[in-house]
């Protein structure tokens, strides 16, 4: 291990440690940079009334009510049918499959396309699929199943490799006490394996939230209150874009929907922590 | 929590779900230019106030989607910012309104009117002086818009020119930035929707709209489809209209949705 700090080349070795702090300050820059930015130009217009009146004007003037209603309905759907299925396979992939199986490498290679699919591919299937296959229409329900389909490798990428991280010893050690596999399951797997699954839950909600061509052509373009999960509704950042590109003078709005969909992001992602703290403190 | 939240979230879907199915109402499906959606969203929702049973959705995705999309049945009514190509003449258009696109120049430029072939010049960097248009010794500003604006697509589709010909001293955003950048320049050109030039030049910022070829940027010369720097917003069907389809397009096209157009910039089609 001391070959590590080679007393040859002092110089190196601090040249190595300049170059990685610049880099990792930098990077924090930018992403200061594009938060102050939104923040600075956002702030002015944001209130309560902001978030809780409707939209008027093509949204030049008015707040984004009906816009955070769907947000949150389409995210509910994509969630709700992302999960089960992604936990699910994630659990075949690590423990009922041999990872060098044909099948089970089949579906992981899958899974690693399929989340370098650029998301406006998914969008047209979701309109074809969703929208018109399935008689579903520009909905809610279209574009929250939509973005499930998009999430899915995210999530089940995640809790596979937390599912493997969990020790070989631990399952011998349930087998050993006669635990059956659906004990081990829950009371071991998923326990031992909660962060990954909740960052990979945070991740796909990221990617969910942000997400722009995937709504387009599914959740559509509607800026009306939702009434059911059959009305096409606006995602947040669809708002964002169309402001920004087609409304003139829609800029100002345009940026504090973006601080909301920012402040939306830190949210969840820290209710994801405190519930993983939660459960931690519970199991333990 | 998990599960107390899915649970949440599936009452509250069941919830939306049952009170969205109990009224009989009439749903007018909208598809399209992403230019006429903000215009078509605005006027449906004054469409639905005085009719409690109709709903009118307006979706996006491009003139040529919208023209796809009614021809194939998906939409009612199709949204196209351009007019129709031969190809497309199985189809029948109902302008809403013009966008109507006017030259920009500062108040205390002596020039009143540019030809066409004067504009083009100017913008690819041939004439780079105002005095060989008849106006000051002094270099031309020119001001383009950013890539992705409709204004921009209209202007080089007039000019019959791709982007990357244009040589432009300076890039705008939207209409106000156009503006704001000429009246802070004695020698810039610019093109911003006449709408909004109109509003500045009412409230008293330094320019004007430049004629085109003699032709004033009026929206008279607009609605009459003399000014040649202009683009109808179309509403477009497969058949004949019937019913609300048609109910719809009248109220588009008449004085009572004069305002809402106006507000976005662009011309009516009732004079």
């Amino acid at each position: 291990m001391n070959n590590l700090s080679s007393p040859r080349s002092p110089s190196l070795e601090t040249i190595v440690t300049i170059l990685v702090w610049a880099i990792a300050i930098g990077v924090s820059l930018i992403f200061a940079w594009i938060v102050g930015d939104i923040a600075w130009r956002g702030i002015g217009e944001l209130s309560w009334q902001f978030l809780i009146n409707y939209p008027e004007n093509a949204g030049r003037e008015g707040r984004i009510a009906p816009i955070l209603v769907s947000t949150a309905l389409i995210l509910a759907v994509c969630m709700v049918v992302a999960f089960p299925l992604g936990i699910g396979t994630a659990l075949w992939l690590s423990e009922l499959t041999a990872s060098a199986s044909k099948l089970g490498r089949l579906v992981g290679r899958s899974l690693d396309i399929l989340a370098g699919v650029p998301s406006i591919v998914f969008g047209l299937f979701g309109n074809a699929f969703f929208a018109k296959t399935l008689g579903l229409g520009f909905s809610i329900l279209s574009g929250g199943l939509t973005l499930a389909c998009m999430v899915l490798p995210i999530l089940i990428r995640s809790t596979e490799a937390g599912l493997r991280s969990v020790p070989l010893d631990y399952r011998l050690a349930a087998a050993a006490l006669g635990y059956s596999r659906t004990t081990t399951l829950f009371q071991l797997l998923l326990p031992s394996s909660a962060p990954s699954l909740l960052a990979g839950f945070a991740l796909g909600l990221g990617r969910a939230i942000g997400e722009t061509a995937a709504l387009i052509f599914t959740s559509g373009y509607v800026d009306r209150m939702p009434r059911s999960l059959f009305d096409s509704g606006r995602s947040l950042s669809v708002h964002i874009y169309d402001l920004a590109t087609n409304v003139a003078g829609g800029d100002a709005k345009a940026y504090t929907s973006a601080l909301v969909l920012l402040m939306l992001v830190v949210f969840l992602d820290l209710g994801a922590i405190l519930i993983l703290r939660k459960w931690l403190q519970g199991e333990t | 929590m998990r599960p107390l939240s899915t649970c949440m979230a599936i009452a509250l879907g069941l919830g939306l779900l049952s009170c969205g199915n109990s009224t009989t109402e009439e749903k007018l499906v909208l598809t399209g230019s992403s230019t006429v959606a903000p215009l078509v969203s605005e006027i449906g929702k004054r469409f639905e106030e005085d009719r409690a049973n109709v709903r009118v959705d307006v979706q996006t995705g491009g003139s040529s989607r919208g023209i796809t999309d009614a021809r194939d049945g998906i939409a009612d009514l199709g949204m196209a910012s351009r007019s129709l190509t031969s190809e497309e003449s199985d189809l029948q258009t109902f302008t809403i309104a013009f966008d109507g696109i006017g030259i920009v120049l500062h108040q205390d430029n002596l020039i009143s009117s540019l030809t066409k072939s004067q504009i083009l010049e100017i913008y690819t960097g041939d004439i780079d002086n105002w005095q060989e248009v008849g106006g000051n010794n002094a270099e031309i500003t020119v001001i383009n818009k950013a890539e992705g604006r409709g204004t921009l697509e209209v202007f080089l589709d007039y000019l019959q020119i791709e982007n990357s010909a244009i040589r432009a001293d300076s890039i705008v955003g939207d209409n106000q930035q156009g503006i704001k950048t000429v009246a802070g320049n004695p020698n810039a050109i610019g093109y911003v929707s006449i709408g909004a030039a109109q509003e500045s030049i009412d409230a008293g910022v330094p320019v004007r709209l430049a004629a085109i070829d003699g032709i004033e940027a009026t929206l008279e010369n607009v609605q009459a489809e003399r000014y040649p720097l202009y683009r109808p917003l179309n509403l477009v069907s497969k058949d004949t209209p019937e019913g609300l389809t048609k109910t719809f397009i009248e109220f588009a096209r008449s004085p009572e949705v004069r305002d809402i157009i106006e507000e976005q910039n662009f011309v009516p089609f009732s004079p």
